[in-house]
């Protein structure tokens, strides 16, 4: 999810060579171009979105420039920065996977967002269909009724596998604990993707009485880990993966045949050279969304304000959601096809049509259903003490 | 005697000269890591922290699954010591006493280039080398010593001893080294003109007078290693958890009672580890021995 598919370390030594000799010049246009904007947006980002550091389209109909600065995605890094390490007076927008409002609002971390100031936000046909108020879809960007975050991107997830080696096309989650893959299995060390998964996957198959996976009572979580223990025990799993790096090296390394993972991981698989397949399982997918935030911030200026709405409202928009659709591999906003189809000039063929299939793919996804991941879930302590149970184990 | 006014000035230089790094110490060290264990006694109210005096933080890490990991976390420290100073040890020892000064402190430079490329990507390495398709993997195969990929060289109590001991031991050579080598050259051979083995100088003279080194190395050894937790995560496997990892857990449900319970719990073992050094060595026969050296 955090960089660009395709990148080889020669080429990202190589371009960073290049970069820091460039370094001072760098500094003197970038220094010249906030110097002819009227400011600067601050906008923290967990590497998703950032468009391949161009702004001009938004700086030229605004006057602003954008300052991207990388963010981390843990509930903690989050808080920590925002609480005590100043991120208050020093961000405007930060762009985060969705569903952290119930901390963020109780801490008066975030203001509530004015959807009149974004002519995009009608035109984005996906909110009301997929993140209205009452659907678990709204969990990622409001909270007690209001919207707090802006969607700039929409998933879901299931899982890799490489099928020369299972032998064949996977279609369950159960891959995950079959014990004809026992030793060559991968999860994600995170309780709300894995966890949620697996719950998906008890449910549909009958092994546990779970009414929602994606808010789960501490008898429903406490079932979950208790069968990921035994499959433990059982030595099904090979490794519990914690970052991107790691678990596409599982896949190209064919360390794991079946791994619980995100799609982009397998672009990487597949650009390296390694026949990887995302899986399209019957209980359906860990649907997310990535969320915009404004800072709560008092002592902003409401010309600053404007222009952190204006860049919420671009990244609604056309270009972006095409380019970072292109870029990243994921669903953005319904302009996106068409924009990247109707402006040659920015978007060869082959991209336009990339950007159309990924969008008609999540679309299918979500059509499909299966469960919202939910990033903080009303028994979160219970989920993390529980989570670490099964790591103990 | 009565002191100089240019002694005087000195004095209180010396003493400006302290402030500094004592300041430093107590506003970056020690107010901290008392508000650490203040905030381990506090409640939680939703998601601020209310003052108060409760033991329930206690209650919840020594009576639940974190337990098991602080165990875990200090076998595994313990072990990985005890490999690094097996393996430190006789090369300093070569250093110290069969090696010209020059070629020795070549040799030393050579054991800090390591630190020079990123830790985390030198960890990553490892699962590359040790991996079912890696080079050791296939290695093994070509040479018919094994029929299929040997799983545990990967995501096992091993691979992460591995990472732990190429991560710490180059930082226990440098103390071993300097013991070694303050260890006056007249005692092992006043032994050996009186006739003792070889082995016998050595356990009854050099060992003995090497002990400082020894304990200052396996306090390198043993905090970085306790301390870690991206070795445990790249190279542990299924869930391989140190008492660092366990802490940021906490911190992500954002449970900082707990987790500064069981940074206190961890700071008081390393507090007795470091009081135990005290009591047991005179720590100017260390120092005093790196000050002679520097001269």
């Amino acid at each position: 999810m955090l960089f660009e598919q395709g990148i080889s370390r020669r080429s990202l030594l190589r371009q960073s060579i290049g970069s820091a000799a460039a370094l001072p010049l760098i500094g003197q246009l970038s220094s010249r171009a906030f110097a002819a904007t009227k400011g600067t947006v601050q906008f923290a980002d967990i590497g998703v979105g950032d468009p391949g550091g161009d702004w001009s389209k938004y700086t030229a109909a605004s006057g602003w420039g954008v300052n991207l600065v990388a963010f981390g995605n843990a509930p903690s890094a989050i808080l920590n920065v925002l609480i005590a390490g100043g991120g208050q007076g020093t961000y405007d927008i930060i762009n985060i996977v969705g569903g952290m409002q119930k901390p963020l609002v109780e801490n008066s971390l975030i203001d509530e967002i004015d959807t009149s100031k974004m002519p995009n936000w009608a035109k984005d046909s996906f909110v009301q269909k997929y993140l209205t108020q009452g659907t678990p879809g709204f969990d990622f960007i409001g909270y007690d009724k209001k919207i707090y975050g802006v969607p700039t991107v929409i998933q879901g997830d299931s899982f890799a596998y490489l099928p020369e080696a299972t032998g064949g096309e996977l279609t369950s989650y159960g891959a995950l604990f079959d014990p004809k893959f026992k030793g060559y299995v991968a999860l994600e060390d995170n309780y709300t993707t894995a966890g949620q998964k697996t719950a998906l996957y008890m449910k549909a198959a009958k092994l546990a009485t779970i009414e929602d996976p994606h808010d789960m009572t501490p008898g429903e979580i406490k079932a979950v880990v208790d069968f990921l223990i035994e499959k433990k025990k059982e030595g099904q799993f090979r490794v519990i993966w914690n970052s991107f790096e790691q678990s596409v090296g599982l896949l190209v390394n064919k360390e794991v045949y079946v791994m619980d993972c995100w799609e982009p991981m397998v672009f990487v698989a597949n650009s390296k050279g390694v026949k990887a397949v995302y899986a399209k399982p019957s209980e359906g997918y860990l649907l997310w969304a990535m969320a915009a935030y404004i800072v709560k911030n008092p002592n902003r200026t409401q010309e600053q304000t404007a222009a952190a709405y204006a860049l919420l409202d671009f990244m609604l928009g056309g270009w972006y959601g095409a380019k970072i659709t292109s870029l990243r591999g994921y669903m953005t906003n319904p302009q996106a096809v068409s924009y990247a189809k109707a402006n040659t000039g920015e978007f060869s063929a082959d991209e336009a049509a990339k950007v159309e299939a990924i969008t008609k793919g999540v679309e299918a996804k979500l059509a499909q259903g299966g469960t919202w991941q939910n990033r903080w879930p009303k028994n979160v302590e219970t989920y993390e003490s529980e989570w670490a149970r099964f790591k103990a184990a | 005697m009565a002191l100089r006014p240019g002694d005087l000035a000195g004095q209180a230089g010396g003493r400006a000269l302290m402030a500094l790094p004592a300041a430093f110490v107590s506003i970056f060290l020690l107010i901290p890591l008392a508000l650490s264990i203040v905030i381990s006694f506090w409640e939680r109210a939703g998601f601020k922290l209310k003052p108060a005096f409760t033991l329930a933080s206690y209650t919840d890490f020594l009576g639940g699954v974190r337990l098991v990991v602080l165990e875990r976390s200090l076998v595994a420290a313990g072990i990985s010591t005890a490999i690094g100073l097996a393996i430190a040890y006789p090369i300093a020892y070569y250093l110290a006493r069969h090696m010209r000064r020059d070629l020795a402190r070549s040799i030393l430079f050579l054991f800090s280039v390591p630190f020079l490329v990123n830790y985390v990507i030198r960890t990553f390495a490892w699962t590359y080398l040790l991996g079912r398709t890696g080079p050791i993997n296939e290695a093994l195969q070509a040479a018919g010593l094994v029929g299929k990929s040997v799983d545990w060289l990967l995501f096992s109590d091993f691979s992460v001893q591995v990472g732990f001991v190429t991560s710490y031991m180059p930082f226990m050579v440098f103390p071993l080294w300097l013991s070694i080598s303050g260890i006056d050259r007249r005692l092992t051979e006043a032994s050996w003109i009186l006739g003792a083995h070889p082995w016998g100088t050595f356990l009854r003279i050099t060992l003995p007078l090497s002990l400082p080194g020894i304990f200052a190395a396996a306090i390198f050894g043993f905090v970085g290693a306790f301390g870690d937790s991206a070795v445990p995560i790249i190279l542990g496997g299924v869930g391989y958890q140190m008492i660092g990892n366990s802490i940021t857990s906490t911190l992500d449900v954002l449970n900082y009672p707990l987790a500064a319970a069981m940074s206190s719990v961890v700071i008081l073992a390393m507090l007795l580890l470091l009081g135990f050094w005290f009591l047991a060595f005179d720590l100017r026969s260390f120092l005093g021995k790196i000050v002679r050296w520097r001269v």
